[in-house]
C-alpha cells in the first residue's frame, strides 16, 4: 500500500513508547551502560593476565588450531576492555554496541555447539572465577549482558550517534 | 550503517595494538606450537617401564575412578581438590617418584590442569608427566 504525504510518521522514540528526552530512562541506561561495561573490562581484565590459560579456555572448544587460540588469547580480551571502555566513556559507542553483541552471540553459539558435542569445558569468560560456571549459568549470565546490550542498542544512543540507529 | 561500520572496525583494530605488544612481550612464555610440551608428556610403554619409581595419579570424576583405574593410581581430582590433594601428600606422594597424571582420553585436559595445579600450586618438585592418550591408551595396551 502507498503511504500518502499527508500521513503523519511516527518518530523512532514515539515507536519506542518513551522518549528519548525523559531524564529517569537516560539516567537508567546510563547505568546499565556502565554495568555492562564494567563487566567486559572485568571480563577482559581477568584474563589479559594470563593470555596462556585464556587461549586454554579456547582450545577447549574444540574448534580452532592451537596457535589461532593463542592469538586469540592475546586479543579478545584487549577487545572486550576497549568495547567495556567505549560503551562507558561513550566513544565509539554504537560501535562498542555492535561488537559486543557480536562478540556475546558469538560465545552463546559456541558454548550451546560445546554442549552438544558433549564437552564438559569450563566457559573462560571471567577468567579463574568461572571455572565451575554450570553450562545453565553460563547461559544464563550470556543471555542478560546479550539483554542489556540489545535494549542499550535500542534506547540508549548518544545523541551524536542517534543518525547511526 | 557506514559510521556503525567504521566505529566497529576502529575498535576490532585498536584492539590489535595492545594484544600484539603483549604478545611481543611474553613471546618467549607462550607455548606458541602445541597446548602441551613434548617433553611433559609420557606414553604407557615408557610409564610402564618406569614400575614402582611411577606415582600414577587418575584426574578424573570420582564415578570414573571408581568404575575403573590404573592398578596402584590415586584419585586426585579438580572436583573435591584440597581433600584429594592433602590425602594425597599425606599418604601417597615420595619426592623421589615421578607423577604419571591421566584423564579419559588424548581430548581430555583434566590432566593437564592437575599437573600444572601440582607443578605451580602444590610446588611439587617431582618430575610430572601427562600420560599420552590417557585411560584409553592404558586400556588399548591392556587388551
Amino acid at each position: 500500500m502507498k503511504t500518502t504525504s499527508n500521513v503523519q510518521r511516527p518518530t523512532p522514540n514515539a515507536e519506542l513508547g518513551q522518549p528519548r528526552t525523559s531524564s529517569f530512562p537516560r539516567i537508567l541506561w546510563r547505568v546499565v551502560a556502565i554495568i555492562i561495561g564494567g563487566l567486559f573490562i572485568y571480563a577482559g581484565a581477568v584474563k589479559v593476565i594470563d593470555p596462556a590459560e585464556f587461549a586454554r579456555d579456547i582450545d577447549n572448544y574444540k574448534m580452532l588450531a592451537w596457535q589461532v587460540s593463542v592469538w586469540m588469547g592475546f586479543y579478545l580480551p584487549w577487545l572486550e576492555i576497549l568495547c567495556g571502555l567505549a560503551l562507558i566513556a561513550r566513544v565509539l559507542y554504537r560501535g562498542s554496541v555492535f561488537v559486543l553483541t557480536a562478540l556475546m552471540v558469538l560465545f552463546i553459539v559456541i558454548t550451546v555447539i560445546a554442549k552438544a558435542r558433549g564437552l564438559d569445558i569450563s566457559c573462560g569468560c571471567f577468567g579463574h572465577a568461572s571455572k565451575y560456571l554450570s553450562f545453565a549459568w553460563h547461559l544464563v549470565l550470556d543471555f542478560l549482558l546479550l539483554g542489556g546490550l540489545v535494549l542499550l542498542w535500542k534506547n540508549a544512543a548518544p545523541r551524536s550517534d542517534a543518525q547511526l540507529a | 550503517m557506514k559510521a556503525l561500520l567504521r566505529q566497529s572496525v576502529a575498535l576490532l583494530a585498536l584492539a590489535l595494538l595492545p594484544a600484539a605488544v603483549q604478545a611481543l612481550y611474553l613471546r618467549d612464555k607462550i607455548p606458541w606450537q602445541s597446548r602441551v610440551a613434548e617433553s611433559d608428556l609420557v606414553s604407557v610403554e615408557v610409564a610402564r617401564g618406569w614400575g614402582a619409581n611411577a606415582l600414577w595419579v587418575d584426574a578424573r570424576p570420582d564415578e570414573e575412578f571408581e568404575r575403573d583405574h590404573i592398578p596402584g593410581a590415586v584419585l586426585l581430582n579438580e572436583d573435591r581438590w584440597n581433600q584429594l590433594l592433602s590425602q594425597f601428600l599425606a599418604t601417597q606422594w615420595s619426592p623421589e617418584k615421578k607423577i604419571v597424571v591421566y584423564c579419559s582420553a588424548a581430548s581430555c585436559n583434566l590432566a593437564e590442569d592437575v599437573a600444572r595445579r601440582l607443578r605451580e600450586e602444590a610446588k611439587l618438585p617431582n618430575e610430572i608427566r601427562i600420560l599420552k592418550g590417557g585411560w584409553e591408551a592404558w586400556s588399548a595396551q591392556k587388551q
